[in-house]
């Protein structure tokens, strides 16, 4: 099968997940408040467009890291 | 003795391959011979001078419900599409319980800006099931319909409220899955989901709250099937699309489906957005998935007036708020200082410069013609005011019937659209037929194609046919169209290479309810062949019902 080149990485959220269980899976390695900060920023069509904003859905792609340069 | 010959024409027979001097046969609805055909016909159409080629099939449209006053999806019989693909966006109209209609017709009016009035005045609905919902249409088709079942509505029946609250239970997803297989066995082509859309409340369509886990599941099914798999991903966002792309490839691969995303925009702000799904569609297609981007030949031209709620105030919500009231409560609206003064906000502290200057008044009933043509901004700087105040007094003045058009949004240059429609893996569709009544003309992409992208050069003849005809069903799976083959369903179209096109965009009062929606008629078609009925000739529509349900 032929290789893909490296896109951003993503998740979906799980049934009821929150964002700061959603960090901690996503971001495992950074402290809770920063992840669930980098969360947001990378995810400004979840928690900034959206009205009520930060509402999750099951659908949603939920990037876990910032835009690859050059993409 | 054959039923039609379709005469001396150039038969361009939807594989691609180059144009031919011929004729082609048709005997029982079916096309019997083509090439140098001898014998008689009872019906003989002289194409001299003329390509015969397949009848056109668009594959994304929202026809769900003028299908059921209207059998010919007009004016797209007249454009030559013989076949049309509705229930697009996770949106149809079965299965769906009467308990749930108001809930649809919601998501109809805010997503596809259809009038309720359209979906309780002009037919009775009798059905809650798919088979209901074919039914009914077959009654009076001249065209053929190839139905999408949508997402959202087949979570609706399965979860009710909880459908836009929650993910579902296993048992839940079992149900889905069970009518979702029901849909199919009663004419569905395939499943259509959304990722972008809300509700007239502003709350996300039921597919939305899907898991993958659910779309993974339902996708099974469509893999029974073979069928389609429809989405709409968030087109505004690069990044979000390719993901979406991969998501589809993944179901694609595991499930031996076929999937395709809309729509697919060329915009100046982000030219290597496009350029960046084609390389990963194509970076897919080599995996073995199919993953079809489904992109519109047409520019993004919306016009509104402050009649009704436009999609070009999607980004204003006071607006919207204001307009999606009824004609007195909106009128007051409107004459409110405290209302205006937030609308006005909505607009930016340039009250509307950026945002609406460059709209152009395209004139209305009751719009002052000495205007017609100008910018929102000229018209402003000449009344002293701001354009976000102009536009909200000139409209007062005027019964609200001053009509705008934002021109040029988006996919409007040729050179660089004219390569990415031509791309082997670009399917071209999207064309929204039948909804968006009010904000712009969805007929005529396919005469636009040869008027703007094959007599320019961006595509051959014969290109442009098979992208519309042998590719789409291919792509499908609609294994009995889109080629002038013996054997096929004879939905043939007549036209002129040189003068086929779409007319100017007009607004006409043919729609029930309110009424009026954009249209625009078709140039340099002659003949319009369903299932070897003529079902469109000489500029006029015929008695002829040949249309089918076709999966």
């Amino acid at each position: 099968m032929a290789a893909l080149t490296r896109q951003r990485r993503f998740v979906t959220p799980g049934p009821d997940e929150t964002v700061e269980e959603l960090a901690r899976r996503a971001v495992p390695d950074a402290p809770l408040e920063a992840a669930v900060d980098q969360i947001k920023s990378w995810n400004l069509h979840v928690f900034a467009m959206r009205r009520p904003p930060g509402l999750l859905l099951g659908s949603d792609v939920v990037f876990v890291e910032p835009p690859i340069t050059n993409a | 003795m054959f039923d039609v010959i379709v005469k001396n024409g150039l038969v361009v027979d939807g594989s691609g391959a180059p144009g031919f001097k011929g004729d082609v046969a048709i005997k029982d609805g079916r096309i019997a011979a083509v090439g140098k055909v001898t014998g008689e016909a009872r019906t003989v159409v002289d194409a001299t001078g003329r390509v015969v080629a397949p009848g056109f099939i668009d594959p994304h449209t929202h026809f769900d419900v003028q299908l059921l006053w209207d059998g010919a999806a007009k004016p797209a019989l007249e454009h030559g599409v013989t076949c049309v693909v509705p229930g697009n966006c996770s949106l149809s109209l079965a299965p769906l319980k009467i308990a749930d209609r108001a809930r649809l017709i919601g998501m109809f009016q805010q997503i596809e800006e259809m009038p309720p009035e359209a979906f309780t005045e002009a037919f009775e609905w009798t059905w809650e099931d798919f088979a209901g919902y074919r039914a009914a249409i077959e009654k009076d088709l001249s065209i053929n319909v190839a139905p999408l079942v949508g997402h959202s509505v087949i979570r609706l029946w399965v979860m009710g409220p909880a459908s836009q609250e929650r993910a579902a239970t296993p048992d839940e997803i079992k149900a889905m899955q069970d009518l979702l297989r029901e849909c199919l066995e009663a004419g569905a082509v395939g499943l259509s989901t959304s990722f972008v859309d809300v509700d007239e409340n502003g709350r996300p369509v039921p597919s939305r709250f899907a898991q993958f886990e659910e779309l993974d599941a339902l996708s099974a099914v469509l893999g029974e099937f073979g069928r389609m798999l429809q989405i709409v991903p968030e087109f505004y966002a690069t990044d979000i699309t390719i993901a979406r792309i991969d998501q589809l490839a993944e179901l694609s691969l595991k499930h031996n489906i076929p999937t395709t995303f809309s729509p697919v925009f060329d915009n100046a702000g982000t030219p290597n957005s496009v350029p960046r799904q084609i390389a990963r569609v194509e970076e897919q297609f080599a995996r073995g998935a199919r993953v079809w981007p489904q992109m519109q030949t047409r520019p993004a031209d919306i016009s509104f007036s402050l009649l009704r709620p436009s999609l070009f105030f999607g980004r204003l919500p006071r607006w919207m708020r204001v307009l999606r009231q009824p004609l007195e409560q909106r009128l007051a609206g409107l004459r409110d200082p405290a209302i205006v003064e937030k609308m006005i906000a909505d607009t930016g502290p340039d009250e509307g410069e950026k945002l609406l200057g460059r709209l152009v008044l395209r004139g209305g009933d009751a719009a002052p013609p000495e205007l017609a043509g100008m910018t929102l901004s000229e018209i402003a700087k000449a009344r002293g005011e701001t354009p976000a105040r102009a536009l909200i007094s000139l409209s007062l003045e005027h019964g609200l019937d001053v009509a705008f058009v934002s021109a040029n949004a988006g996919h409007e240059k040729t050179e660089r659209v004219g390569p990415m429609l031509a791309h082997p893996l670009v399917h071209i569709g999207a064309s929204d037929g039948g909804a968006h009544l009010a904000s712009f003309a969805t007929y005529g992409d396919t005469g636009y194609l040869f008027s703007e992208f094959v007599r320019k050069g961006h595509l051959t003849l014969e290109q442009a046919v098979a992208k519309i005809t042998g590719e789409t069903a291919d792509i499908w799976g609609l294994k009995d169209r889109g080629r002038l083959q013996p054997g096929k369903a004879a939905d043939i179209v007549v036209f002129d290479a040189e003068r086929i096109d779409r007319a100017e965009e007009l607004p006409i009062f043919d729609m029930p309810g309110d009424g009026m929606r954009y249209t625009r008629a078709a140039r340099g078609i002659d003949t319009v062949l369903v299932n070897g009925e003529v079902a469109y000739t000489a500029g006029s529509y015929t008695m002829a019902r040949a249309g089918v349900v076709c999966v």
